[in-house]
């Protein structure tokens, strides 16, 4: 198996973001996505350099915006996820499900925690 | 209207993010900026710097990738600068882990090469570039010996008018030869008159220094051939004391009361021993005796000229003058004039403590890099299977040891940005120390171009000094034995504990070095401090009257002397007064003596005394004590007896064993026509040459019965209270008996003296700091060691422990092993610090440099401090739960 075919865990999350914005992505609304499903913050950063990653490896595309004001006069550029990067995320999923398979650790520990 | 990102954030940001996604970057945080400005501004700009900050290591990683994809598929390998920054990528990384230990080393490396930028600040703006002279090398001052007098070369009120002339008149190597005398003046302003140290010259000294006022212009042939009353002033005095006024020049300027034209404004760091203003001399040469030396020379070296061949011109033309004066003026025989350059001159009164300290500071950059290497060394051991699993992925050795370096130096460098900001600092307070020194030059400490190139250069050097030891031992790591085992006792741990204790004794060594420099210091200074000077320096002050000859002349003399003091006597506040041609510790005047009945031998050297002319009440103003005979009476006047009196010093030298009193003696040697003097008293010796110096022999006769010819002396105040707030009353009795009398070189006793100790004071001082910081340097170096050493060996205490040893007994094994290495540092260090102690000799007072308190006290301390940093982690050590010390692996 290449290296080119696992996700890591970030790559997953970024990626995933770019698949639920379907193609109206670009970094700031993919950060912002990722921020509000995980509740972690997320530097912009990060999320390029993870995003580059990812076009490298052709699992996602992009194209330049248009430049708006807002931005002082700069371009957004946009993410599309591309073919091989849902077979991918796939991948990983089936991945970690049969891994997961009769597994069962009963409630989780923190809730188990609070309620002691 | 939303206000901008902050400035230093986005332009982080754009630097860092790589190019390609340089535009969306900066829109996103742009884009979401604005909009949180509108909820909340401060709250947005904090976002934004942690996001900027949070970004720049996934840029700087989306960068690494980006170098390292261009050059795949160009080499096989790493480019240079690929892996450059790879190794300055990992080594920011490693640093970031250990947070504790790389600011340890970041702040002691700081320290270590501030105090080296600081102290060549100083050496660069006090020794190398004193002075802005365009050609410094052709700037000389010619000095003068005189051996019979017990004066070796000095530059400072030490040759005569006629002496001057002959080089000015026949040097065919030296032009512009100048010379000046130097006093107090007042300038009177329309505010509080203003005391400036003021220049009296014949010629025009710009001229040879070869440059231009920096307003106005210098003093014509005319002016001085007449002696016109023109003046310049330095331009601090002019722009401190009088607001840098450009109108100044060409009026009138009130000096001691008289009007003189000021033309000029000196350039900026022309200052000759602190002079704020410059006057014509209007008397002239001759008007001096050819053995009054109290002027100063400084010439110019022809085009072309060596200053070798001026010094033989100089030297040819001392043996001339020898064979034409030595008949009348002794000192002549083997007395010499040299040249030496100006900067040359007026560095060499603190170049020694300079030196001194940046040997100091030298050592302690060594001892930083040791410890620093000590330290490396333990964290290496943490990190040797990283290093091993490098090496099974095929680094080479060479790219291991090029990595470790690149991480020290990383470490030096950000110490060497620490120690260029203590420069900054140090540099500051180098200067608030030099304002109140009024040292001879006028170059400015401060953190310039070479400064900072220096500061690189030795942060670069250090990094790689102290990387270079760790890097080679950890790059040597076997790698079959650590990747097995945790690589216990193999050889390569037991070479590396060598290596640590190799440099904690090191550590000790430099430590101890600077310790007992440092102690040599405070040990000469406590003593001198304890000196008896013979006399009472507080609620002195002195000042000097120069009588003009034209005005005074035979008796008249010491007759306004003997008015003056009975005068001053009277006023309420001074408790007595008295007037000398010298006082301890100005000493310029040496003659010979002949005694009565001494056999003639013609190569004997005849025995030399300070000889110093007194007002009766000069023993008792200066606190004089009495020995034999008596002192000086009003009686004791033109026409009566010559009496004279000699101090403990001269009577024990030249007439051991017998009572000088009533002895005669010639003052000058034995000359037939010389009057005799017969001595009526001994007084006690007073350190009369200076606090560090032995008491010279000195001889003193009465003004009365001397004459006129000593018509410059200096008067001699004890007072109640301050002796300062005496000065109006006593201008005004001056006043009183001779309105155009000036008084000058006003100072107190105390003063004199703590100008004349400052070097020495401010050597200690800063030798004192640096043994204190070695010692700490040296402690931690020990600490770490011992510490390290007792989390190897844990498994091996806890085997001690459980077989039943005492806590004691632990602590004591693990102190007795540390002090090993210790003890060797000391006795290489307690060796080394005899010879490197010659080089303070200059500084030190009643011990030697092999002076054995001195190295005990020192060897002490640091055995002390050793035993506490090993103290610490023995008593953990001891405290071990032996089970869990054995459960460890």
């Amino acid at each position: 198996m290449g290296k080119g075919e696992f996700l890591g865990e970030f790559e997953q999350v970024v990626l995933l973001a770019v698949a639920s914005l379907d193609g109206n992505g670009y970094g700031l609304g993919i950060r912002r996505e990722i921020e509000r499903r995980t509740g972690r913050s997320v530097t912009v950063g990060s999320v390029y350099a993870t995003l580059a990653r990812l076009e490298e490896k052709g699992l996602a595309s992009s194209r330049e915006g248009e430049p708006s004001p807002r931005r002082g006069g700069r371009a957004r550029r946009h993410f599309r996820i591309r073919p091989a990067g849902i077979r991918a995320l796939r991948a990983s999923r089936g991945m970690l499900d049969s891994m997961w398979e009769g597994i069962d650790f009963g409630p989780s520990p923190e809730s188990a925690e609070g309620h002691s | 209207m939303t206000p901008p990102p902050p400035r230093f954030f986005q332009l982080l940001a754009h630097l860092s993010a790589a190019p390609v996604d340089r535009e969306p970057i900066l829109g996103d945080l742009q884009e979401e900026f604005e909009e949180r400005c509108d909820r909340d501004p401060a709250d947005a700009r904090r976002w934004y710097r942690r996001q900027v900050l949070g970004s720049l290591g996934p840029n700087l990683r989306r960068r690494a990738r980006l170098v390292r994809n261009r050059h795949r598929g160009h080499t096989q390998g790493d480019g240079m600068m690929g892996s450059f920054w790879q190794n300055v990528r990992y080594a920011a990384r490693a640093a970031r882990h250990d947070i504790a230990f790389t600011s340890v080393v970041i702040l002691t490396l700081g320290l270590g090469i501030g105090a080296n930028s600081t102290i060549f600040s100083a050496v660069y703006g006090l020794v190398l570039h004193p002075f802005p002279f365009p050609e410094p090398d052709r700037i000389v001052g010619v000095g003068t010996a005189f051996p019979q007098l017990g004066q070796s070369l000095r530059f400072i009120e030490h040759m005569s008018p006629a002496e001057w002339e002959d080089i000015r008149d026949q040097s065919r190597t030296l032009e512009d030869v100048v010379a000046w005398d130097m006093g107090n003046r007042q300038i009177d302003t329309e505010g509080p008159p203003q005391n400036v140290f003021t220049g009296f010259w014949w010629g025009d000294a710009l001229r040879t220094l070869g440059m231009d006022a920096h307003l106005g212009r210098g003093f014509t042939d005319e002016e001085v051939e007449r002696g016109d009353a023109v003046a310049l002033l330095s331009y601090r005095a002019w722009r401190d004391r009088f607001g840098a006024d450009s109108t100044m020049v060409g009026s009138s300027l009130l000096i001691n009361g008289n009007p003189h034209t000021l033309v000029g404004i000196l350039p900026e760091g022309v200052l000759l021993y602190g002079m704020d203003l410059w006057t014509v001399l209007p008397a002239r040469p001759s008007m001096w005796p050819r053995n009054r030396r109290q002027f100063q020379v400084l010439a110019r070296i022809r085009d072309g000229v060596t200053q070798e061949e001026v010094n033989a011109e100089l030297e040819g033309m001392a043996r001339q003058t020898e064979i034409a004066h030595g008949g009348e003026f002794e000192e002549y025989r083997g007395w010499s004039q040299v040249a030496m350059t100006w900067n040359a001159v007026n560095s060499q009164l603190f170049r020694t403590g300079l030196f001194i300290v940046m040997g100091a500071v030298g050592f302690v950059l060594l001892l930083v890099c040791a410890n620093t290497a000590n330290l490396l060394l333990a964290r290496a051991q943490k990190r040797r299977r990283e290093m091993a699993v490098r090496t099974a992925m095929g680094a080479g050795r060479g790219r291991l040891v090029s990595q470790l370096l690149t991480e020290s130096v990383l470490l030096s460098t950000l110490g060497g940005v620490l120690g260029v900001g203590l420069a900054i600092l140090g540099a500051r307070g180098v200067r608030d120390l030099l304002a109140r020194l009024s040292l001879p030059v006028a170059g400015t400490v401060e953190v310039n171009t070479p400064v900072l190139v220096v500061t690189a250069a030795v942060a670069v050097a250090a990094g790689i000094v102290f990387g270079l030891v760790p890097a080679f031992q950890a790059s040597a790591t076997e790698l079959g034995s650590t990747l097995q085992s945790e690589g216990r006792a193999s050889t390569a741990t037991a070479s590396r504990q060598r290596l640590q204790r190799s440099l904690v004794a090191l550590e000790v060594a430099l430590a101890f070095v600077l310790l007992a420099g440092g102690a040599y210091l405070v040990n000469s200074f406590v003593r001198m401090s304890r000196v008896d000077p013979g006399f009472e320096v507080d609620n002195l002050l002195t000042m000097r009257l120069t009588l003009p000859r034209e005005k005074y002349a035979g008796e008249a003399v010491p007759a306004f002397f003997q008015e003056l003091t009975d005068r001053l006597r009277a006023v309420p506040g001074i408790r007595s007064a008295a007037a000398g041609t010298q006082f301890p510790t100005v000493a310029f005047s040496f003659r010979e003596l002949w005694f009565d009945g001494r056999e003639a031998s013609a190569d004997e050297t005849l025995p030399v005394a300070l000889a110093t002319v007194v007002t009766p009440g000069y023993f008792e103003t200066l606190g004089m004590r009495l020995l034999s005979g008596r002192t000086f009476e009003t009686s004791d006047q033109a026409g009566t007896p010559r009496v004279a009196v000699l101090n403990e010093a001269a009577a024990r030298r030249y007439l051991p064993g017998e009572d000088p009193v009533g002895r005669r003696l010639k003052i000058g040697g034995p000359d037939a026509d010389a009057p005799w003097w017969e001595i009526v008293g001994v007084v006690a010796s007073t350190r009369n040459r200076g606090l560090d110096e032995n008491p010279f022999p000195e001889v003193y006769a009465v003004h009365d019965q001397v004459g006129g010819t000593q018509n410059q002396l200096f008067l001699l105040l004890r007072t109640d209270a301050d002796p300062r707030s005496l000065l109006p009353a006593v201008r005004s009795v001056v006043t009183e008996m001779d309105a155009d009398q000036p008084v000058y070189a006003i100072r107190t006793v105390n003063e004199a003296f703590a100008g004349a100790a400052s070097t020495r004071r401010a050597t200690t001082l800063l030798l004192t700091i640096f043994g204190v910081f070695a010692l700490i340097l040296a402690a931690v170096g020990i600490y770490s060691v011992v510490s390290f050493t007792v989390n190897e060996r844990t498994q091996e205490i806890g085997v001690r422990i459980a077989l039943g040893a005492e806590g004691t007994q632990v602590r004591r094994l693990v102190v007795r092993q540390a002090l090993v290495p210790v003890l060797v540092g000391a006795v290489v260090g307690a060796g080394l610090a005899v010879p490197l102690g010659m080089g303070l000799r200059g500084l030190l007072f009643g011990i030697g440099v092999a002076d054995p308190v001195t190295l005990a006290s020192a060897a002490a301390v640091l055995v002390g401090a050793a035993v506490m940093a090993s103290w610490i982690p023995a008593r953990r050590a001891s405290r071990m739960d032996p089970v869990e010390a054995l459960r460890m692996e």
